[in-house]
């Protein structure tokens, strides 16, 4: 699911939650179905449909076109043995310290550090700072191309401080070791503003009476942070975090873009592995049962952060 | 509770419980039904494009640069010669035809003519998938299997089913070949007083000379993945007998065979060896290919291992560079590279105009299209190839070469036809290896992973 | 309540316009790099002015990357498909806010479900239905598909629109006797205009923004960011051509994105700034 809608989208089921209480309106009234009916149709057929098609289809091994063969769980068990698929989540758990963890701290740590103070002309930096999401990977991945050749603005900047050392001679998304960690910036890059703008709307609405009872009882700016300002961000931070890991567990147009899992295999992705595998080695039952896993990590991952949050709420 | 939250309550759960009970009904079936094998079809009555009324030919390729321009020229000619043909050329790049091919060629509307690699990963898949049609009785009325040998032929031949590499029916056909080799840059070879190597030790030693004297040996920008391949390819085709590599590559003997062997361990430490003393372009795993090419066209490095087709971005008649075969490890034995047929051309199950395709082909390999052709680098592998190439070229080094390993049987195939995921394995084996991630040892076993997957999937 | 020094005031502008500076480098960069000679050596290590602005690299992209026909491909395709996402979401989005009816809640989940499915686990067999439809390399493969893609979104907002409107409004309709689909048009659509618009800008987003399924589904029939991809996979080397192909992209997108500045915000925001 793309990322603009996915953030709306919890934030509307959110709103429809709350109200809820309330009486609604209508009556029974079959006509309903009438109503949904035709979007109904049309989103089970290309989602729910295939859904369920994919969990036939990962049983079998098939190469898409010849008759397949019954595996059973056989596609499954390879999650276990696959160096490939278990290098692919590695690669995906570092890039959500870039994708989510490090967006969060950044954007908590200037949402803390900045008072709550009307800031003129907000709208033309919100703006800005969500530049990088609206415009597609594909095109912010030729910019960062160009900050990442051997040759660029990066390696330039370095060589001209004295750093000369640390710039991969391939560049920085042609080196083994950079690569991955390169990729995770290009990430970072694009998911800074949103935290960040997301926190500092937070905060706004935290009651100042909070801060002043916190003032009164003496806590210093660590203390009130912890005390006043997380808390009253819990929310946010729920939807920033499920948001993010669900967008890093399917990261794939970067990846496609940028380095094409490479050099080697040293950036491959589940999601990679998937569309490689279903599309280009003709390993199609082996690809749909990466996908059905790569879903159902996805239902966990999302089960638990909410879990988490909850039981952070209660206590 | 947000969208995501809910997804822990009962009505989620009830939902999901919904949809295992869809999967269960649906598991009843099995994906991909029956394949329908193609027969080979009838000869056509007379050769050339019948004059039935307008044909559109839609035609898949990955020609590029000289060659490319050339294509539209024989396109257009081919236009002018039958006036009742539309030729609708859609031109994709070696690694998006790769992955398009085979969605496209499945689809409803299939391109008549595709230009398709050959070995298991491409060429196979679709034969097996009843995708290619048989062109053997388009063969005899056109004389193809007159005019170019039958190695060439037997790449692109298949049993009906798929399953026999090098054998059967001849779904492709070309008569233009490719070679692999060293070129160099002759007043560079010469400053350094170094001369073209006949043994392999030769070449090491001028590499290591280039080097001392701040040379780069190699140009090379591996940011592609598939020029390791050539650079491997060229060593290991000096150290294993060719009847091996080649019986490994058509997988003729199943899974007796192995990659694992100490010669290709020798290769791959002859590789890495190179890679560690800074013998190719610093930080190729981040260049071009294209850039390398272009780099060095422009003089910069003193060898590049690669295949003839860029004689056309050197120039065909360009005399400032050479070309030789990576030289044997004894002296005086017979030359060995990796080349033959280049891109053969096939003809879609699903096209309603075969025997215009079939025209068309035989068009592409008239000796009018060899002429242009080889002015673009391509080498002709058929009979009575033209004449026009001038001694002292860049181009007739490449066709000399190319010449002298055929007539040795030296020709061995690309090594990436070997299995469906060869292609993937062996490149980022190969990135490893050069990039020292990983041994020679490793790298043999990695890649013989895949190898001897695939035979046992055969079996 | 946080003092209002002079210092934090400098303080928060000065960290506000440093993150703003940090998400528009590479685009401005990349702007800069457009106007860079086209060529393979004459990359543009820095930030700075091109020696002569080289405007052909925009006609030479155009050209070469074959935009003309992407930039069709992904107009017709917004054009039939956020209107058909918008209409079926408002549609349905209106029955479930509005009415009971046995059963609507556990297909209001399945939507649900919707968004969380990733492609990837539907892809596979989502290519072979696509292509028994014939549909493959068409408008309409990308149409339906992107369609269903943002249902499960438009359904959720139109639901949480309408259901934020004031109970009388309802009522008042009601007793004025007016048909369950007069009443949808007369009085909610109007009322939930701006949350409309909003899923529309969206919306469009989306679908100018699409890649993956115009990888897997076109050849010929490519959107503009599969039309970048692949030209920028020919061109890799040539950083002023694709940096003028990039922008190329992004000016519809940017154009629109200023213009409804609001509704984008509004999209991402409300929720949050009303919880």
């Amino acid at each position: 699911m793309s990322e603009l809608p996915a953030v709306v989208a919890s934030r509307a089921v959110a709103d429809g939650g709350r109200r809820r209480r309330e009486r609604l309106p209508g009556e029974p009234r079959r006509i309903g179905y009438l109503y949904i009916a035709p979007a109904f149709l049309l989103f089970a057929a290309f989602n729910l449909v295939p859904l369920v098609q994919g969990i036939n289809v990962s049983l079998y091994n098939w190469d898409g076109i010849s008759p397949a063969t019954w595996v059973g769980f056989a596609n499954y068990g390879e999650f276990f043995t696959s160096p490939d698929i278990r290098s692919g989540y590695l690669h995906v758990l570092i890039l959500m310290i870039f994708y989510s963890f490090l967006p969060i701290i950044i954007g908590l740590f200037l949402a803390a550090v900045m008072s709550r103070i009307r800031i003129r002309g907000l709208t033309f930096f919100r703006m800005l700072l969500f530049l990088p999401l609206v415009i597609t990977d594909v095109v912010t991945a030729v910019a960062w191309i160009w900050i990442y050749d051997a040759t660029g603005p990066l390696s330039t900047t370095l060589k001209a401080v004295g750093l000369g050392h640390f710039v991969p001679s391939a560049g920085w998304l042609g080196d083994f070791n950079t690569a991955l960690p390169a990729v995770g910036v290009f990430g970072m890059w694009g998911q800074f503003g949103f935290c960040l703008i997301l926190f500092l709307a937070g905060v706004m609405k935290i009651p100042a009476t909070l801060y002043e009872a916190a003032r009164v009882d003496g806590a210093n700016a660590v203390r009130e942070f912890f005390a006043v300002t997380l808390p009253g961000l819990r929310y946010e931070l729920q939807v920033v975090l499920v948001l993010t890991v669900i967008g890093t567990l399917g990261t794939f147009d970067e990846i496609y873009v940028l380095t094409a899992g490479g050099p080697g295999t040293s950036t491959t992705v589940p999601a990679y592995l998937v569309w490689r595998r279903a599309f280009q080695t003709g390993q199609v039952g082996s690809a749909a049962a990466l996908g059905i896993i790569l879903m159902l990590i996805i239902f966990a991952v999302t089960y638990g952060i909410n879990r988490l949050m909850e039981r952070g709420a209660e206590t | 509770m947000n969208a995501v939250s809910s997804i822990a309550g009962p009505r989620f759960r009830r939902a999901l419980a919904l949809l295992a009970l869809l999967a269960l009904v649906g598991a009843a079936c099995t994906p991909g039904g029956k394949t329908a094998q193609v027969s080979v079809p009838p000869p056509p009555a007379a050769t050339g494009v019948p004059d039935t009324g307008p044909i559109t030919l839609t035609i898949w390729d990955q020609e590029s640069g000289p060659v490319g321009k050339v294509w539209d020229q024989l396109n257009s000619e081919f236009e002018a010669k039958y006036t009742n043909v539309t030729i609708k050329r859609v031109n994709r790049d070696f690694g998006e035809l790769k992955t398009l091919l085979k969605l496209a060629i499945s689809g409803p509307h299939p391109p008549d003519v595709v230009e398709a690699n050959q070995g298991w990963p491409d060429m196979g898949q679709l034969v097996k998938a009843g995708l290619l049609l048989p062109l053997d009785n388009y063969a005899k009325a056109y004389g193809w299997n007159e005019r170019v040998p039958a190695t060439v032929l037997a790449v692109s031949s298949w049993t009906p089913d798929g399953k026999q590499f090098g054998t059967g029916n001849l779904f492709g056909y070309t008569s233009m070949g490719e070679i692999i080799g060293v070129y160099y840059n002759k007043q560079k070879l010469s400053d350094l007083g170094l001369t073209i190597p006949t043994t392999f030790d030769e070449f090491e030693q001028d590499l290591a000379a280039a080097k001392q004297q701040g040379e780069v040996p190699i140009m090379f920008g591996n940011n592609d993945a598939f020029p390791g391949i050539h650079e491997y390819a060229v060593i290991q085709d000096q150290m294993a007998p060719v009847s091996t590599l080649t019986d490994l590559i058509f997988g003729l003997q199943g899974s007796t065979l192995s990659f694992d062997t100490p010669a290709n361990v020798q290769a791959a430490t002859t590789l890495q060896e190179w890679s560690q003393k800074g013998y190719f372009t610093p930080g190729f795993g981040g260049g071009g290919y294209d850039t390398a090419v272009a780099n060095f066209a422009k003089g910069q490095g003193l060898f590049m291992i690669t295949g003839n087709w860029i004689v056309a971005n050197l120039g065909a008649d360009n005399r400032k560079y050479g070309f030789f075969l990576m030289p044997p490890v004894k002296a005086g034995d017979p030359p060995v590279s990796t080349g033959g047929a280049g891109f053969p051309l096939a003809i879609s199950a699903g096209s309603e105009h075969a025997d215009a395709a079939a025209a068309y082909i035989d068009w592409m390999n008239s000796d009018h299209a060899s002429e242009l052709l080889v002015q673009a680098g391509e080498i002709p592998l058929h009979t009575g190839a033209s004449s026009s190439i001038v001694p002292g070229t860049v181009l007739a080094d490449v066709v000399n070469a190319a010449t002298a390993v055929s007539e040795a049987n030296g020709v061995v195939p690309y090594e990436d036809w070997a299995t469906p995921t060869f292609y993937d394995s062996l490149t980022a084996a190969i990135q490893e290896l050069m990039g020292m991630r990983i041994t020679p040892q490793q790298f043999v076993s990695n890649v013989q992973k895949d190898y001897s997957d695939f035979q046992k999937s055969r079996a | 309540m946080t003092t209002n020094s002079r210092a934090q005031i400098t303080l928060n502008y000065a960290l506000i316009i440093a993150c703003s500076l940090i998400a528009i480098y590479p685009l401005v960069g990349v702007v800069l790099a457009s106007l860079y000679p086209s060529g393979t050596s004459s990359s543009p290590s820095g930030f700075a002015l091109p020696p002569t602005f080289a405007w052909h690299n925009y006609v030479a992209a155009w050209d070469q990357g074959k935009f003309a026909a992407s930039f069709t491909t992904s107009i017709i395709v917004a054009a039939v498909m956020v209107p058909a996402s918008v209409v079926l979401s408002v549609v349905a989005g209106y029955a479930f806010a509005t009415m009971h009816f046995r059963g609507s809640k556990v297909i209001f989940y399945l939507f649900i479900l919707g968004l969380i499915i990733p492609t990837e686990a539907t892809i596979v067999p989502l290519f072979y239905d696509v292509r028994a439809l014939h549909l493959l390399d068409t408008y309409w493969a990308l149409i339906l598909l992107e369609v269903s893609g943002e249902l499960a979104f438009g359904v959720f907002w139109m639901r949480a629109a309408f259901l934020s409107a004031p109970p009388s409004l309802l009522e008042a309709a009601r007793i004025d006797g007016a048909s369950s689909w007069q009443t949808m048009r007369k009085v909610m659509v109007p009322f939930a205009r701006p949350a409309i618009l909003t899923l529309a800008v969206l919306t469009f987003a989306d679908s100018w923004n699409e890649f993956f399924l115009a990888l897997v589904f076109t050849v010929s029939h490519t959107t503009a960011p599969a039309g970048l991809a692949s030209f920028s996979g020919r061109y890799t080397t040539n950083i002023p051509l694709v940096s003028a192909g990039a922008v190329i992209v992004a000016v519809p997108i940017l154009i629109v994105f200023i213009i409804f500045q609001r509704e984008f915000m509004r999209g991402m925001l409300t929720g949050a700034v009303k919880g």
